[in-house]
């Protein structure tokens, strides 16, 4: 579906314009430090703003409200990049993982249920993580036990990113303990207004609480809960798990390329107490060229991991190799900005809600970086597939 | 020459980490997170009992090593107080402590004490100096606070190699730090039924990590022993340690966190402490390019002399930089 270059500028011109007349002008004051409930109201708003003119969900098939070409995706997420627009991060699990699920797996009450629902602010928190099951996620023990028509569901799944604003859960549930790891998992949809769950946030060390522990006590969630068979979780689970590595990585791409790295660079450009430009010093330049150079490649390579999954040609660990190379790119150029920008990156004490993982508070925005190389699946496990599907390498021994 | 610490130093050192261990340990750093202003006082009776103040670094190397041994033991609780620098403090002002400042606008994280400091340039410009009150909360600032510098004079040369050394001493307490814990880690979780230190891909992570904290610890040493020795290019070996420690603690902190997993982000666990702890010493007063800049800056063409070096002798065209005792 090859767009015309000229109607590509077109729309670069549109959506550059809706932006300087939409984006609130004074949005990472506001978010700043703000309490949790501003940042609730300021995300679904904002997130209505973008439903109205159809760049909510550009990704999602026309049917359902999206329907664009990647080109123009890319141009969409280029151009509110650069215009500093606000990221939809509280709907991030919900336009991205549930929506892939139910548009992969679902059943179509499921899609007619849910989609729409999230086009008009339904949130949604991925709960497969327990203290037990991180990177070997196929050990999760929180059981489901059939009763008739519905699973009763008990154990306690850990790091699930914005669980207190949920309405919905994707949750991975043991229902067979007989069978095999992967074969006795099920796939639900739980309503998070269950009876049963109890939601406890949890500070990391940036001193914001996303994470959340989820304790599950005899929550009961009917068979039409279920997404694919019942016992055949794993493989929807894979799916989604691709989705976030892949898809994702657009918009994450073009935010470093458009945003963070350009904010970079004017911050290289301004002049010290002294006149010089940190960008007049040949090691800074250089470091920024070879920067330039990778965030370059990398957008290339989502743009086509993107592509061909939209054409039903992946190559098996490309989107590892998309989500590796982001997130060991971004801390890479979190340390350097932190390294340049200097005292001033230490000031910098409140990072603005609803911005990307590149804020522009670069200290804690390198802090904040550590953490992108472990969730949706390690370095490690990346290297893993990368390896083994990729490469074709023997599979590590012990991991079974 | 000798470049490993002093039996008694060592000695010193445990002292120092089992008295700080019973004060509290890690305790210590979150009690002085929730008070920032009472950070002072929750130590000051462990330094008295030390006697940590007594001692005077420029004095000759025993006190000098038993102070090295003191900012390790100290990094190691990831203490929020700012031990390397208040043993750096120069006997000819009246101050509690010295910190060396880079070009940018002077900073150091000595916010929250009621003290007063010395400044001093790389080039041993020294200058009594002022701590700006704390801003915000410092599990973000790092207790770092701009410096209002009065003005300079000379005479601080003595200052700059131990004001660069000793910091790095602290830090490398808090690199053997996060590597003891993360062993005890990896050694401990298991994932795909076996501990994660059975994965060679684990194993060699912490392999480089260990590479890097030791090389780190071989200049430490080499540092002090420059300064010591009263060599000329003890600033040079001091700037070329800090390089050495910030790569280190770059790798160091960036293994220790991915072989954590998540729970290296939340506070129960001392990986997040002892990590936020070291950023301020990795920053400040210069941070990797600019350290590389200024030691680049002052070798030239002529490269370390090292241990056995052709330059080994002083150089004939720098003053040489003995610690000054007036
Ligand atoms: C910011 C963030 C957001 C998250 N959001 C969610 C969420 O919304 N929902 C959810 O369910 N989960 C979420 N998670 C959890 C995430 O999926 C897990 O942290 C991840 O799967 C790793 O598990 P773990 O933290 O237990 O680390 P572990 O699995 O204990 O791993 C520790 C270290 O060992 C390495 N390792 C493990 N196995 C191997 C192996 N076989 N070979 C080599 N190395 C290995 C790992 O790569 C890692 O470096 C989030 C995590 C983070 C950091």
């Amino acid at each position: 579906m090859a767009v015309p270059d000229r109607d590509l500028a077109e729309f670069r011109s549109t959506v550059g314009d809706w932006c300087r007349a939409n984006v609130p002008k004074d949005w990472r004051r506001a978010q700043a430090g703000a309490p949790e409930e501003q940042f609730v109201a300021f995300q679904k708003a904002w997130f209505q703003e973008l439903r109205q003119v159809g760049w909510a969900v550009p990704h999602w098939p026309a049917e359902w409200g999206g329907g664009m070409s990647v080109a123009e995706q890319i141009v969409l997420y280029q151009e509110l990049a650069a215009n500093d627009a606000p990221r939809l991060v509280l709907a991030f699990v919900a336009i991205h993982h549930a929506a892939s699920t139910l548009l992969v797996a679902g059943t179509d009450e499921q899609r007619r249920c849910h989609l729409p629902a999230i086009l008009d602010g339904e949130l949604w928190v991925q709960g497969f993580s327990e203290p037990d099951a991180g990177s070997d996620l196929a050990s999760l023990r929180t059981t489901g036990r059939r009763e008739g028509d519905v699973f009763v569901v008990n154990g306690q799944k850990l790091w699930s990113s914005g669980a207190a604003h949920a309405d919905w859960c994707l949750l991975l549930v043991r229902t067979d303990p007989g069978a095999p790891k992967r074969e006795g998992i099920s796939y639900f949809l739980m309503d998070m207004r269950t009876p049963g769950i109890d939601v406890r946030p949890i500070r990391n060390a940036n001193g914001e609480s996303h994470f959340c522990e989820m304790f599950l006590d005899d929550v009961v969630i009917p068979v039409s809960g279920l997404v694919g068979p019942e016992h055949g979780g794993w493989r929807v689970a894979q799916e989604t798990l691709s989705a976030e590595r892949g898809m994702t990585m657009l918009e994450l791409s073009e935010r470093l390329g458009r945003a963070g790295f350009t904010w970079l660079l004017e911050a290289c450009r301004v002049r010290g107490p002294s006149g010089d430009r940190l960008l007049d010093d040949p090691v800074v330049a250089d470091r920024l060229a070879a920067f330039e150079i990778e965030v370059a490649g990398l957008r290339s390579l989502c743009r086509r991991v993107v592509e061909r999954h939209e054409a039903g040609a992946s190559a098996p660990a490309e989107a590892s190799i998309a989500k590796l190379l982001y997130s060991e790119l971004l801390q890479r150029v979190m340390d350097f900005a932190t390294e340049v920008v200097g005292l001033e990156a230490h000031t910098q004490l409140t990072k603005p809600l609803s911005s990307g993982w590149e804020s522009g508070a670069w200290m804690l925005d390198y802090i904040g970086s550590y953490e992108w190389t472990i969730p949706g699946g390690t370095s490690e496990i990346q290297r893993t597939i990368i390896g083994e599907r990729g490469l074709g390498l023997p599979r590590e021994p012990a991991a079974r | 020459m000798n470049i490993e610490l002093s039996d008694e130093a060592e000695e010193y050192g445990r002292q120092a980490r089992r008295a700080l261990g019973s004060a509290g340990g890690d305790r210590l750093a979150q009690q002085a997170e929730a008070d920032p202003h009472a950070r002072g006082a929750l130590v000051d009776p462990v330094f008295e009992a030390l006697g940590a103040w007594e001692l005077d670094p420029r004095a000759g190397s025993e006190e000098l090593e038993a102070g090295a041994a003191l900012c390790r033991s100290a990094g190691w609780w990831a203490l929020a107080y700012p031990v390397a620098e208040r043993l750096c403090r120069p006997r000819d002002l009246d101050v509690d402590g010295l910190v060396v400042i880079g070009p940018g606008p002077p900073a150091a994280p000595v916010g929250g004490l009621r003290m007063a400091w010395a400044a001093v340039s790389l080039d041993g410009w020294r200058a009594v100096c002022a701590a700006s009150p704390l801003r915000g909360p410092v599990r973000k600032s790092g207790y770092v606070v701009g410096l209002e510098v009065g003005s300079f004079e000379r005479g601080g040369q003595g200052d700059v190699a131990l004001g660069l050394v000793l910091p790095c001493w602290t830090l490398l307490g808090m690199l053997d730090r996060a590597m003891s814990l993360t062993r005890a880690h990896i050694a401990a979780r298991e994932q795909f039924g076996q501990p994660l230190a059975a994965f060679q891909g684990v194993q060699f992570q912490l392999t480089d990590a260990e590479v890097e904290r030791l090389g780190f610890e071989a200049l430490a040493t080499h540092a002090l022993w420059s300064i010591e020795a009263g060599r000329a290019d003890a600033v040079d070996d001091a700037l070329a340690l800090r390089l050495a420690a910030i790569e280190a603690a770059d790798t160091v902190f960036r293994v220790c966190h991915q072989l954590h997993g998540a729970i290296g982000f939340c506070d129960e666990t001392t990986l997040s402490w002892v990590s936020r702890a070291s950023v301020p010493l990795r920053r400040l007063p210069l941070n990797l390019a600019g350290t590389g800049a200024a030691l680049t800056r002052r070798l030239g063409r002529r490269g370390l002399s090292g241990l056995f070096g052709p330059n080994d002798e002083p150089s004939p065209t720098l003053p040489a930089l003995r610690p000054e005792r007036r």
